[in-house]
């Protein structure tokens, strides 16, 4: 499905910031596979994440979806096969437009984009009933901008954007971080509703090890660049937290920082 | 003699309003301050006047003046886009290019175009439009175009326009060519501008190499004029508002005329409006509550 192989990406090069932030990185996902992706801070897992979607090209290796290779190809062509939802609520919607109109650009993500009035009564009602799954009663603010909503209602609303049109890849980046513990239980919950209704591969970065280890089928840690860690079946099922920040220190030589983790 | 000004303020204040619309597309819709008016401004009045001298039909040339002004954007577009260059020294590089491009289009440093035909003077042959034709075709012109940019704006390329300007990362992983995006909005601004700019030469019958200049901040003035005054809750609305605006500015320059004050303060006074709305962007908010403290204090 997904096929990373050997990527390579260094910031600065040449400089005294020099870093390497993907180091031969490789990586293969399966049709409906949900892998959480843990890691301590820089680890470069969402710097894993931009290369896939193309915010940047690698310096070497090869990216891939279902065989077609994408490696060079620029963000806005990967748009198509890729959706992606931020950690900070702000980045996934525009504030100054509506509910509505931020919806069809979501519903039209990776088509071109025409010279015809953009949304219909067909689209609408589409919208509201989506909406309306969501709970939060924006079925009803179709018209509403997009300042005017919380974060945790705007976070739900990117959810959706980025699942409404299926995309062959969603690739979450610590998306709850930013949320009230409630909200953020909310928007986990509409994540799996939405990954297992629409058979959805998936790649969530969390800092939090037990969502880490309870959501999905598979688990990866990263530490410098590189996957030191890959879980599943009954190995993931009788793993413990305690155990998972053994098995760091063993695979990385290092104690993990865990001063953004969420243990328990 | 009052009505006289007054009409003439309303004329010219709706020519001006055509060039605020383009201000708005790039200065609010892609959030790009550009500074290719000062010269596309002149470029359409260059590019009209030289065009009727040599025989062109008014209203021809007056598309033409449109169509150079695109041009004029899409090259900062591409300096911008593709160069990599900040949006102040694309335009400024545009705007100074456009200075000697002018020069050139015109042959001389200004060209008068009294007793030649102009898209006014046709006008002025329709029934009842000797007096008000002027003023007539600047509404006709300025509502039609108002118009067209509100339909673009709901459409998906519209909405891909100003989600552009919103928020770049997330149009562009929705499958957006955000560059693509900023040259068509540029292009459409500085059409525009270039457009005012030959119906304000036509209207003077003249046009000069310098009579952009400190175009784009008397654009700004009247933006924000405009949404302060009038709001910017939807879109119709900000574009009526930015409308507005343009035709107040020029009512507040004619007052400041009226007054006693020298033509050539007026950039003084257009950079201390702007300079004023921008370090209070909360005068709205704080006029309103201001207001509404005088009101409570006379009810007790
Ligand atoms: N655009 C960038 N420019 C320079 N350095 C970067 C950039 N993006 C990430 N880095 C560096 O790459 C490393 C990995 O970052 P990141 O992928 O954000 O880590 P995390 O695992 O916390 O998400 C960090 O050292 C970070 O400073
Ligand atoms: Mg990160």
């Amino acid at each position: 499905m997904l096929n990373v192989r050997e990527i390579l990406k260094t910031f600065n090069l040449g400089t005294i910031n020099q870093k390497i932030a993907l180091n031969k990185l490789s990586l293969e996902l399966f049709p409906n596979d949900f892998v959480t992706v843990i890691g301590s801070n820089g680890a470069g897992k969402s710097t894993l994440l931009n290369a896939i979607a193309g915010n940047f090209f690698v310096d070497s290796g090869k990216i891939a979806i279902e065989n077609a290779d994408i490696t060079r190809l620029p963000a806005h062509k990967r748009a198509d096969m890729i959706s992606r939802v931020f950690q900070d609520p702000l980045s996934g919607t525009a504030a100054s437009m509506t509910i509505e109109e931020n919806l069809i650009m979501a519903y039209r993500r990776g088509k071109t984009r025409r010279l015809r009035p953009a949304i219909g009564t067909k689209e609408r009602d589409l919208f509201r009933v989506k909406l309306e799954k969501l709970g939060l009663g924006l079925e009803n603010r179709l018209t509403h901008r997009v300042s005017l909503l919380s974060g945790g209602q705007r976070q739900a609303l990117t959810l959706l954007m980025a699942t409404l049109q299926k995309p062959k890849l969603l690739l979450l980046d610590e998306h709850t971080a930013a949320l009230d513990p409630k909200t953020a239980e909310k928007v986990l919950e509409l994540t799996c509703n939405v990954t297992e209704q629409e058979h959805l591969t998936t790649l969530m970065i969390t800092h939090n090890l037990d969502h880490a280890l309870t959501f999905g089928n598979r688990t990866i840690m990263m530490h410098e660049g590189r996957v030191i860690l890959d879980i599943k079946g009954t190995e993931r099922n009788n793993m413990t937290i305690s155990n998972l920040l053994e098995m760091f220190e063993k695979a990385s030589g290092a104690h993990m920082n865990t001063d953004r983790m969420i243990l328990a | 003699m009052f009505s006289q000004i007054a009409l003439g303020t309303m004329e010219q204040g709706l020519m001006y309003a055509i060039m605020v619309l383009g201000v708005y597309l790039t200065y609010r819709i892609l959030d790009y301050a550009d500074l290719s008016v000062d010269g596309s401004f002149t470029l359409g009045a260059a590019t009209a006047t030289s065009m009727i001298v040599g025989g062109t039909d008014p209203w021809l040339a007056t598309g033409m003046a449109f169509i150079a002004g695109t041009l004029a954007g899409l090259f900062t577009g591409i300096l911008h886009t593709k160069f990599k260059i900040t949006p102040l020294l694309s335009g400024i590089l545009t705007m100074t290019a456009l200075y000697s491009i002018n020069l050139r289009v015109m042959g001389r440093a200004n060209i008068s175009l009294l007793g030649s035909r102009t898209v006014f003077t046709d006008f002025a042959k329709f029934p009842f439009m000797e007096e008000y034709g002027v003023f007539v075709l600047c509404l006709i012109s300025v509502v039609c175009l108002g118009a067209v940019i509100y339909f673009f704006l709901q459409t998906e390329l519209g909405l891909a326009l100003r989600a552009t300007g919103d928020n770049e990362l997330m149009i562009r992983s929705l499958g957006v060519n955000t560059d693509l995006m900023k040259i068509l909005g540029l292009s459409l601004s500085n059409g525009l501008v270039a457009f005012a700019g030959s119906y304000v030469a036509q209207k003077l019958q003249f046009a000069d190499a310098s009579m952009g200049i400190g175009m784009i901040i008397a654009g700004l003035a009247s933006v924000i004029i405009g949404e302060v005054l009038i709001g910017t809750s939807s879109i119709g609305r900000a574009i009526f508002a930015v409308i507005c605006g343009g035709v107040i500015y020029r009512a507040i320059i004619a007052v400041v005329l009226q007054l006693g004050l020298e033509a050539t303060d007026l950039k003084l006074i257009t950079a201390f409006i702007v300079i004023i709305a921008l370090v209070s962007p909360n005068i709205r908010r704080s006029l309103s509550s201001l207001l509404k403290g005088i009101q409570g204090k006379e009810a007790q």
